[in-house]
């Protein structure tokens, strides 16, 4: 998430609702919803409500994994890098058991493991902290009316195009196929060794917090948010974590469910980049990536057909609905744009782009969901990305962006 | 407090990407098959499963 969009849990008083953006938001919602369900089938439409939902759960929970892991490097704070690991713990619990069920049709997010992977991964975290956000941060605060992270965006999208069309050098790199968990340990196996590798990040992130302020303050297993009872908190926000943790997981499950595959958001991006450029005559058709089933399925379809963006969709229309409802919308772009905090958008939006395609996907597809289908290269690309991380937290200061 | 944005600028916005989404449906073989064509091969619910990755990469062990 985004480090400029967070809603505070101050007491606003009296409870105010931006009328105009909620309204706009459910309009928009009826339309597409609508166009959606007429041109496509139903399923389409629960994908685009679950992207609704977990707009608004990113958004009212500021759930965030960029500045999560910054409060960790910088304020030597746990609780958001924290609450992440709950949600892939969660997560874990119930993906596997049902992606290894027997089931026809689900696939889970695994991805090759090699160079591809750790380049791109590593990029990624760089860009995260210099775009603002990472996948899904980027698209919630733009659906909040965030200026800056539609810069990001802009540039996110020319990324992932850029990386599309180098990924297959990328993949002639030494590597190897997918390595799922469950493949050596079986499924219990896979869960509980996925369990112990969060618990241990935990506790290793628990000790940093501790020996810094001499105490771990556990936020991100609050149920109730001090101050707001519980209908004007579910409205308005702030979330608690553990209703985000609660959403994201539950969303994550439904989308295989119903979807056939976990959560994924740049994908869609690539496509939404390579539909622009054709239609101003470029033949994308001419790089090998384009040429693969499942891109080129995408890009000559509907848009309404491609899952992650139907899904993107509605979690833009959600973000917006969540900010209007926090009367909060465009909140933080009041501040003019521009200098090297403009220059550290377009940078991180370029890394974040290309880092996605080569690392297979974002926090949410090949991070969470990867987690979350016990695969190998999840863990790999965390390591990675948060290396990246480091040193994009430590550039920050040149983009005089706040740390 | 001043608004932080223009309600006709949020609504020329979101108009646009509606029309942009219509567009592209508009184009596509899925709405020329709901329009009644049937030798068009459409692709709801886009998947391969042979892939290798969410994105379609096939597996190194494949490439030469």
């Amino acid at each position: 998430m985004s480090e400029v969009a967070a809603p505070t849990s101050a007491i606003q008083s009296p409870w105010q609702v931006d009328r105009f953006v909620v309204v706009t938001a459910l309009v928009g919602f009826a339309l597409l919803g609508g166009l959606i369900w007429l041109e496509t089938a139903p399923f389409m439409v629960a994908l685009f409500a679950i992207g609704t939902v977990l707009g608004i759960a990113l958004y009212h929970g500021a759930f965030g994994f960029t500045a999560g892991w910054r409060n960790l490097v910088v304020h030597k704070r746990g609780a958001g890098m924290r609450a992440q690991l709950l949600l892939f713990g969660v997560t874990s619990i119930v993906m596997v058991p049902l992606l290894y069920s027997g089931q026809p049709g689900l696939i889970g997010a695994v991805a090759p493991v090699g160079t591809s992977l750790v380049v791109g991964s590593f990029i990624f975290g760089l860009g995260m902290q210099l775009g603002g956000g990472c996948g899904s941060g980027t698209l919630f605060t733009v659906g909040a009316g965030n200026l800056r992270m539609i810069i990001t965006l802009v540039f996110f999208i020319i990324g992932t195009v850029v990386g599309s069309i180098h990924l297959p050098w990328w993949l002639d790199q030494p590597g190897f196929d997918p390595v799922p968990l469950v493949a050596s340990f079986g499924v219990t196996g896979a869960i509980v060794l996925q369990l112990v590798g969060l618990l241990l990040i935990a506790r290793w992130v628990s000790r940093i917090e501790r020996k810094a302020h001499g105490q771990v303050a556990s936020d991100e297993l609050l149920w109730k948010q001090k101050g707001q009872g519980f209908w004007r908190t579910l409205i308005t926000g702030r979330w608690p974590f553990t209703w985000a943790i609660l959403i994201l997981a539950a969303g994550n499950v439904l989308t295989l469910a119903i979807g056939g595959a976990p959560w994924s958001i740049t994908f869609a991006f690539n496509v939404w980049g390579a539909k622009a450029l054709q239609s101003i005559g470029v033949d994308m058709g001419q790089f090998e990536f384009w040429q693969w089933e499942y891109p080129a399925m995408a890009l000559k379809d509907s848009l309404l057909t491609n899952i992650p963006s139907v899904m993107n969709f509605g979690l833009l229309l959600g973000a917006m609905l969540a900010a209007g409802l926090a009367n909060r919308f465009n909140e933080a772009s009041r501040n003019k744009l521009q200098g090297r905090p403009f220059l550290a958008a377009v940078v991180g939006g370029l890394l974040l782009g290309y880092g996605a395609r080569l690392g297979f996907g974002c926090n949410i597809g090949a991070l969470f969901s990867g987690i979350g289908s016990a695969s190998l290269h999840a863990w790999i690309w965390f390591a990675c990305a948060f290396g990246g991380s480091y040193i994009g937290i430590r550039l920050r200061p040149w983009f005089r962006l706040p740390n | 407090m001043n608004p932080a944005y223009r309600k006709g600028r949020v609504l020329a916005v979101l108009g646009a990407i509606l029309i942009l989404i219509v567009t592209d449906h508009l184009n596509s073989p899925t709405f020329a098959f709901n329009s009644g064509q049937g030798n068009v091969q459409t692709a709801l619910s886009q998947k391969d499963e042979s892939a290798c990755a969410p994105c379609g990469a096939p597996c190194p062990s494949t490439r030469n």
